[in-house]
């Protein structure tokens, strides 16, 4: 028994962790309609900015967290606002290969400045007991630090006028261009929103992960299927399909060894793709 | 219609500039074959750029040292002359089907009389695949599966060690230093090097009389040990031993301290061979053992431009501002030795030739003794055993070179 209280500790710490990496990444692909490729490489990005900050100055990664978001939102504003805007409307194909050649350029330039060299934020804060089960301390704030991405973004969505605005551009692109919503403005908000989001998970990743350049793409696989199982278009999406497939992935790694983990992870999407495709929470018509 | 008598046309200037560029050619072709013979060109598809940058870079510095180092002397010796070597570089972003376009490339444009393959078992087995369709000898510096040797490539040679000599010396020294050690847990990646380590170390550890208490593998693209751990955890075995590139092994160690999980005995393959694994992890890495091909503090002797394994530690710290070589710098920079034996044995750039006297290569090098077995792999050898201590590498075993003695993890 004791080990499946574990297991589940375990699962529910690993889907928390994933919502972070997912809740960006969600929020772009439901609003924009863009799946964008660079947000593994925005994940690292963040992590690699909180990694030299405290190797070379001794800043402890708490501090980081704002600096990161407020830098990872300004440089997602100016990509939106200067780049993808350009091909926003275009078939999400279109969207797609432009972030896929932007993330190969963002990838490739990170590997050649900082090399592909796993690299780790040394803090380990080490590890409480509940009992027969033992919480990391790191994956216990990454579990805070997704329900508290969640929470504000829900409470911008639905309370402030940035939030209406981005809804109401999600809703219906020429109402709202009709009333008064300059369009191209909201689509650099949101964009620079998921980029914060990525950067922020990354700064929590630096001290949980080894953070290279290499895994990028599995970061993206993750966010990806995330959305799939949570579903696009309400913002607990990411929260509720980052748990279930850290759950999943978790209890099957142990009925059926880690080699089958990923591939529940999978088998899960697929039949939730069959049978809602809308995902556990999301709402019709973002698919 | 004038359109196409106007191109029938040609005028004296156009006659000229034609008639010049065809005196061009044929000069150029004319001195290819003069100019061909004055360099030894060898190709090296590398992992430059993505996900295996780090390793790619290694072989470049050790074959630009190595080059370096050859010329300034004034060349290889091929039986009278001594020839220039001219190395050829080509980045395939650790892309396995690009590493094996840029290898036919290498062969088919710019005419290399040798490869190098490029890291990791799987992409050398792609680029012996191809040396082997143009008979092109084909030198691999990190490749140590036997998997990669034994599909009858008479093309390849490895300059690493089978595997199978990292698990039975080091169970039977485990057994003899901690002798309550009965059970291990074994958890390996799934993927060419770590998998075969992992059911090597299994195999070996069971033909000693130890139990195998758990054994599993993690696919490719894992983000999490914890459930893995929190089973070998119950199972409470005296030896835990990990195999996965360092990405993988720093998560794994800072997932089993945050769970809790230890044993006497934590072996990580090939963790601490890297340096990358031990700067990654800090205080963590203390007490983690391993194994490796090659280690700087062995006093090999032999032929080359290094005489001896000191020689070649001087000149890699010179180059480096003072890092230690590990492994992949050591095989890979005598790779290098394989080719210039064998063009002095022949004397000549018949590729046949030259892969038969690869093949009977029996020579001593700062790196150690090379000699190909029947598959095309160096023959097994005494290989270190090492273990992280005060996060510095010390050498268990051989007994020769060894410089501290085993002890159990920290608490």
């Amino acid at each position: 028994m004791a080990i499946y209280s574990q297991i589940l500790a375990n699962g529910l710490m690993l889907g928390a962790l994933y919502a972070c990496l997912a809740v960006g990444f969600s929020l772009v692909w439901g609003v924009l309609n863009v799946i964008n490729m660079l947000h593994g490489s925005f994940i690292i990005l963040g992590g690699y900015l909180t990694y030299f900050a405290w190797h070379s100055w001794g800043i402890h990664p708490v501090v980081m967290l704002p600096v990161v978001g407020a830098f990872m939102f300004a440089l997602g504003y100016a990509l939106q606002k200067t780049v993808i805007n350009r091909v926003v409307s275009a078939p999400v194909l279109t969207t797609l290969t432009l972030t896929f050649g932007l993330d190969m350029i963002l990838y490739n330039v990170m590997t050649y400045w900082f090399t592909a060299t796993p690299r780790r934020v040394q803090l380990d804060l080490g590890s409480v007991s509940l009992g027969p089960v033992t919480l990391p301390v790191d994956r216990l704030v990454g579990t805070g630090l997704a329900l508290v991405l969640t929470l504000m973004l829900y409470l911008v969505m639905r309370g402030s006028n940035i939030g209406r605005a981005i809804v109401a551009v999600r809703m219906d692109r020429s109402a709202a261009e009709l009333m008064g919503i300059r369009t191209e403005r909201i689509y650099a908000i949101t964009f620079g929103i998921g980029a914060l989001m990525a950067g922020v998970a990354g700064v929590v990743f630096a001290s949980v992960f080894p953070i290279t350049t290499n895994v990028t793409g599995t970061y993206l696989g993750k966010a990806f299927v995330v959305c799939v199982v949570g579903g696009l278009g309400s913002v607990p999406g990411a929260l509720v399909g980052g748990l279930v497939l850290g759950l999943v992935e978790s209890l099957a790694g142990h009925w059926f060894g880690p080699q089958q983990a990923i591939t529940a992870g999978f088998v899960l999407m697929l039949v939730i793709l069959l049978t809602r495709p809308t995902g556990l929470v999301g709402v019709r018509g973002y698919e | 219609m004038f359109e196409r008598d106007s191109r029938r046309t040609s005028s004296p200037r156009r006659s000229g500039l034609l008639a010049a560029a065809l005196l061009a050619a044929l000069a150029g072709t004319a001195a290819a074959p003069a100019l061909a013979q004055e360099t030894i060109k060898i190709g090296a598809p590398l992992a430059l750029t993505g996900g295996l940058a780090d390793e790619g870079h290694k072989q470049d510095l050790v074959w630009k040292m190595w080059v370096e180092k050859v010329n300034a002397a004034g060349g290889l010796k091929v039986g009278d002359k001594t020839m220039k070597v001219e190395l050829i570089e080509y980045d395939y972003q650790s892309e396995g089907q690009r590493a094996s376009q840029l290898a036919e490339k290498l062969i088919n444009d710019d005419k290399v009389q040798f490869l190098f393959a490029p890291f990791g078992s799987g992409h050398t087995k792609i680029v012996g695949g191809v040396g082997e369709r143009y008979q092109v000898p084909t030198i691999a510096c990190v490749a140590s599966s036997e998997s990669v040797f034994d599909q009858s490539l008479k093309h390849l040679f490895g300059t690493l060690s089978p595997n199978g000599g990292m698990t039975t010396a080091m169970v039977k020294m485990f057994k003899e230093k901690f002798p309550d050690t009965k059970t291990i847990a074994v958890l390996g990646r799934d993927d060419v090097f770590p998998k075969s380590m992992a059911e090597g170390i299994a195999k070996a550890a069971e033909a000693q009389g130890l139990t195998v208490a758990y054994k599993e593998l993690y696919p490719v693209g894992t983000m999490d040990h914890a459930a893995a751990l929190s089973s070998i955890k119950a199972a409470k075995p005296d030896w835990i031993y990990i195999t996965g590139y360092t990405q993988d092994l720093i998560l794994a160690r800072k997932q089993m301290q945050d769970l809790g999980v230890t044993a006497p005995i934590v072996t990580m393959v090939t963790g601490p061979s890297y340096k990358e694994y031990t700067e990654g992890l800090g205080k963590l890495a203390n007490g983690i053992t391993s194994s490796s091909w090659w280690h700087h503090a062995t006093n090999y002797t032999g032929q080359g431009v290094w005489p001896a394994t000191a020689d070649f530690y001087k000149d890699f710290q010179a180059k480096t501002n003072g890092a230690d070589p590990d492994y992949v710098h050591g095989s890979c920079a005598a790779a290098g030795e394989v080719i210039a034996d064998a063009l002095a044995r022949t004397g000549s750039l018949d590729k046949a030739k030259l892969r038969d006297a690869i093949a009977a290569t029996d020579i001593q090098t700062f790196y150690g003794p090379i000699k190909f077995g029947p598959t095309g792999m160096n023959l097994p050898r005494e290989l270190p055993i090492i273990q992280v201590q005060d996060e510095t590498i010390k050498v268990l075993a051989p007994a020769d070179i060894k410089n501290a003695d085993l002890i159990a993890m920290p608490k």
